[in-house]
């Protein structure tokens, strides 16, 4: 049997390198036969389950064509230009085929692969750090300091902060829309190396602690008068392209693993940190529920009561959250600076 | 709820396969629990592998025994196999995932799309299959994934889970390997030896309990040696509809009284309704209508006037010690329209409420609600209004407040305060209200008037009147003028906010002043403080922290609560946006320019002896 010819996009070992969405599309739209193939696939998703669309001969034909094309394996980048559409472009295959009920999504985002280079980036922030004053200096003050003397950093942190103390009148504490919006836009256009050390900043005492909890302003951004049900809550974020995407890429990357060390898939605590960031911003925004010095405990704004029968699933989707070892891990090493020990 | 009543007790599982492994290898156990005796499961693939990342392959190597719900490999997964498999899968791991359908007759040609399924989930060991010594206690026992299990309450019993895993036993069978269930005396559970199965014992009520705890034990022999292995086992018991509303302590009964709060969406009053089922807040429409609250009336202007709110909350309820979730309803009587103040009825006014998917008798409960309308009248306390004006106040020098009778209680009521022309040429005052303003202010409008010898007690009537019902009432309004004429101090500013020391701002008026001179507040002086020092023509009502509607006329009367310009010093804004909430030290502003907030370290400079020998 002849090996059939290997279309664009592989490399020699036949496995596919990605190609992001917008890109695919656009090679797909100059292909009559698979342009129309994806006019039709997104017709037979369009409002139907996976199984029924299967069952359509014409449904069929076009996924498997279309299994072939680099549309089906593409990939968004995080802050890339066009976001949005790449994503969008994403889901209208990936919606209907997922089943859009599962538990965990697979993420639409490459994966993070540039780890050495960021955990030589973390061992210099520490390195050079007076060990006799590293036990009494404030971290999170530190990094905030940091924060400040970069302009970038400092303009879009103040745009934030700003935003998100505004208050509009006595029953509107802020415009919570706009300061989302303004974290979003500090998370994606600051290099992490001021962001995670504003977010994941390690204390000795309350005050910091206290610090680290008020970094994303969480009385506009986090909390709400009400504690929505958890499942509720995620349903509202999988209605949006952006939050979904983040949110399967949490999941993917942040998914306590029993095969490895840490507890982190593929033992990658920067992909990890990197999905929890892109969640702030998002109705799924994480924080940290109390200042406490002792137990770092992040959560959702959202609880299980009234969840029904669906107890279970609301708890396992929060514990992903409160009871994560990869996630604490992967805080505390940033924190300690620990990260660099670990063998590659 | 499914249209038959046979169900998975957990929603997936999960296996490893390695390359290579024989057909015929078996995988793992599929266990169902049945709603009525007699029911039969078969057990069904769908055709297609689903690998992550949305692609599928065509499934050519997993079975399932339609009777016994075991999966087994019907053909050997090679590494060619494996490698294509494996194709799009990012995560380290690569995991095919399949759907078992359920079904009580036996299947059809590719019956895809029933509703009743649970899915599987294989990882592709990218190994062949390890030699059992080389396996933890752990992994010969027990797979990753959680022992958790749901069972619906009231079912029949039957066994739902079989503790040895068949693989492992298929590929070990040098090794002894023994379980045990470790649970509380009396608990519905029971294992049976010889197949390692797990049995439900009875019928389940989750109003009873709705969650079992047990622990599942593994010993592992191999020669002499012994290992154990402990995991939790948990039995969640899943809810349905098979419990009636109560009252609780009986109360079916709620005074509900209208009088000044006659707005719109008031709620006026609530009544709660319990059941010992869970009700899910989410999706939260259908919950909404499974507990329907009605309005029972023939009248179409009750319908018209009140609606119910149906809001519900869990709550827990503790019989015998342990605790279950049961669920509050709560329903409000809300007006659903604004009631004119002249409105005057009583009546009795019900509201049934149903769960609609209990079955039996007892499922609906009636709510009374006995409401009063009480009208208002529209009138000025039993007097006539007199205030005293300054002859050296300024133009926006707030004098009063005027409001009918209750008028701070009213809600949903439009009361409108007019002042009718006095028939004298001393026209000095004016009144103002503002958008949400139950009550008129009255404040100097042309100050020139009160400087005029002639002006000494002014008359004016105050009409207000509801906008709704146009009833209307009058009161006697008396402004007496009194005391001399200052001399205006020259180089004084129109604004007493621009004053930044304590001896200019007295020495001066401005814009709204009472008596011609403008006021000094103190501040305490400690940081960044509502209680910042400035000046102001009133300190009673500026800065206050509300922009109100005769400050609002002119920049220059409250910069200190209006201002949106520049805030230069440390400052907490004001609501809106609006004004300075805080400040430190002493604030003062240019009208429509900038204000400043700093700390004012120059002391006023004492009389020396130089300025002694001049006095």
């Amino acid at each position: 049997l002849a090996a059939p010819p290997s279309p664009p996009g592989q490399d020699p070992h036949g496995w596919r390198v990605p190609v992001d969405c917008v890109r695919a599309n656009e090679l797909c739209a100059a292909e009559p036969s698979c342009s129309s193939r994806y006019r039709t696939l997104r017709q037979c998703l369009a409002g139907r389950d996976r199984n029924t669309m299967l069952a359509n001969k014409e449904c069929q034909a076009a996924l498997e064509v279309l299994q072939e094309s680099p549309l089906y394996d593409c990939r968004c980048k995080r802050g890339m230009k066009k976001e949005l559409q790449c994503l969008q472009i994403y889901w209208s295959i990936h919606l209907g085929l997922t089943e859009g009920e599962e538990f965990y999504e697979a993420s639409p985002y490459e994966p993070v692969t540039s780890r050495l280079s960021d955990i030589f980036r973390l061992a210099s922030m520490f390195s050079g750090m007076d060990p006799a004053a590293n036990s009494k200096s404030n971290h999170c003050l530190d990094a905030a300091k940091a924060c400040n003397l970069n302009d970038n950093c400092k303009r879009l942190r103040s745009g934030y902060i700003s935003t998100c103390s505004r208050e509009l009148s006595a029953s509107e504490p802020c415009s919570r829309r706009k300061c989302h919006k303004a974290l979003r836009q500090f998370f994606d256009r600051v290099p992490s190396e001021y962001t995670y050390r504003l977010l994941f900043c390690s204390c000795k005492d309350q005050a910091c602690a206290e610090r680290r909890r008020q970094t994303i302003v969480p009385s506009c951004s986090y909390e709400d008068k009400e504690k929505p049900n958890c499942l509720d809550l995620r349903s509202a974020c999988r209605t949006d392209h952006l939050c979904r995407s983040r949110l399967a890429d949490f999941h993917t990357n942040c998914q306590a693993s029993f095969q490895t060390l840490t507890s982190c898939p593929g033992d990658n605590y920067q992909a990890c940190l990197g999905s929890y960031t892109g969640l702030i911003g998002f109705n799924m925004t994480p924080n940290y529920i109390d200042a406490s010095i002792t137990s770092i405990t992040i959560s959702p704004w959202c609880s299980c009561k009234g969840s029904g029968n669906m107890e279970e699933e609301c708890e396992k989707f929060l514990r992903d959250f409160t009871e994560n070892p990869c996630l604490r891990n992967a805080i505390q090493a940033f924190g300690n600076g620990t990260d660099v020990n670990l063998s590659p | 709820l499914s249209a038959f009543g046979l169900y998975f007790p957990r929603k997936e599982y999960l296996e490893n396969v390695y390359i290579d492994e024989p057909a015929g290898t078996p995988l793992l156990r599929i266990h169902t629990l049945r709603d009525s005796h007699g029911e039969v499961a078969h057990f069904h693939l769908c055709q297609n592998l689903i690998i992550s990342r949305a692609r599928s392959h065509e499934n050519n190597w997993f079975q399932i025994r339609e009777k016994t719900g075991l999966l087994y490999l019907s053909k050997s997964l090679d590494r060619e196999d494996f490698n294509m498999l494996s194709v799009g899968n990012w995560m380290p791991l690569s995991k095919v995932m399949l759907y078992v359908f359920l079904s009580s007759h036996p299947f059809q040609e590719k019956e895809c799309d029933s509703a009743t399924r649970t899915t599987v989930f294989l990882s592709l060991m990218n190994a062949t299959a390890p030699a059992c010594s080389s396996l933890t206690a752990r992994q010969l026992c027990f797979t990753e994934m959680d022992l958790s299990f749901h069972i619906k309450e009231n079912k029949p019993p039957g066994t739902f889970h079989q503790l040895q895993l068949p693989s492992i036993h298929h590929l070990c069978q040098n090794l002894s390997i023994s379980y045990k269930l470790l649970a509380a005396e009396g608990m519905p559970f029971r294992y049976n030896e010889n197949t390692t199965g797990v049995s439900v014992t009875q019928r389940l009520d989750r109003e009873e309990r709705e969650r079992y705890e047990l622990i599942a034990k593994c010993t592992v022999r191999e020669g002499f040696r012994e290992m154990q292995v402990e995991v939790p086992f948990l039995v969640n018991v899943l809810d349905e509809d098979d419990s009636p509303p109560f009252l609780p302590n009986g109360t079916d009964t709620a005074d509900a009284v209208v009088e000044f709060n006659r707005k719109e969406g008031t709620v006026l009053a609530t009544l709660a309704v319990y059941d010992a089922d869970t009700t899910p807040i989410y999706p939260l429409e259908s919950s909404r209508k499974k507990y329907t609250g009605t309005i029972i009336t023939d009248d179409p202007w009750m319908s018209e006037t009140f609606r119910v709110e149906h809001i519900f909350d869990e709550i827990h309820f503790s019989p015998n010690g342990s605790q279950v979730r049961g669920t509050r309803h709560e329903y409000k009587l809300v007006l659903n329209k604004s009631i004119s103040v002249t409105e005057h009825r009583s009546f009795l006014l019900d509201v049934l409420v149903n769960d609609t998917e209990f079955h039996g008798p007892e499922r609906s409960v009636m709510l009374h609600f006995n409401v009063s309308i009480l009208p208002v009248s529209i009138q000025f306390p039993n007097m006539t209004y007199q205030f005293t004006v300054n002859r050296n106040a300024e133009r926006f020098a707030q004098i009063g407040k005027i409001c009918i009778e209750n008028c701070m209680k009213f809600r949903g009521v439009n009361i409108t305060y007019k002042l009718l022309s006095p028939n004298t040429s001393c026209y000095a005052v004016s009144i103002l209200q503002g958008r949400e303003d139950k009550y008129g202010s009255l404040y100097v409008n042309d100050s020139s008037v009160l400087r005029r010898p002639e002006c000494k007690e002014i008359q004016y009537t105050i009409q207000a009147t509801d906008k709704q019902s146009r009833k209307h009432t009058k009161t006697l309004l008396t402004v007496f003028l009194e005391g001399t004429l200052l001399k205006k101090e020259e180089d004084c500013p129109d604004s007493c906010a621009v004053s930044k020391h304590h001896g200019e701002c007295e020495e001066c008026g401005g814009l709204g002043v009472l008596t011609g001179r403008c006021q000094w507040r103190q501040g305490s002086g400690k940081g960044i403080t509502t209680n910042y020092s400035t000046c102001t023509p009133s300190i009673k009502t500026c800065p206050d922290g509300i922009c109100d509607v005769i400050e609002s006329k002119d920049p220059a009367v409250c910069p200190q609560d209006c201002t949106s310009g520049n805030i230069i010093g440390g400052h907490g804004k004001g609501i809106g946006n609006l004004g300075i909430k805080s400040g430190h030290g002493i604030c003062y502003c240019f009208p429509r320019q900038n204000c400043y907030c700093e700390k004012d370290d120059i002391k006023e400079p004492l009389c020396d002896d130089v300025c002694k020998t001049v006095i």
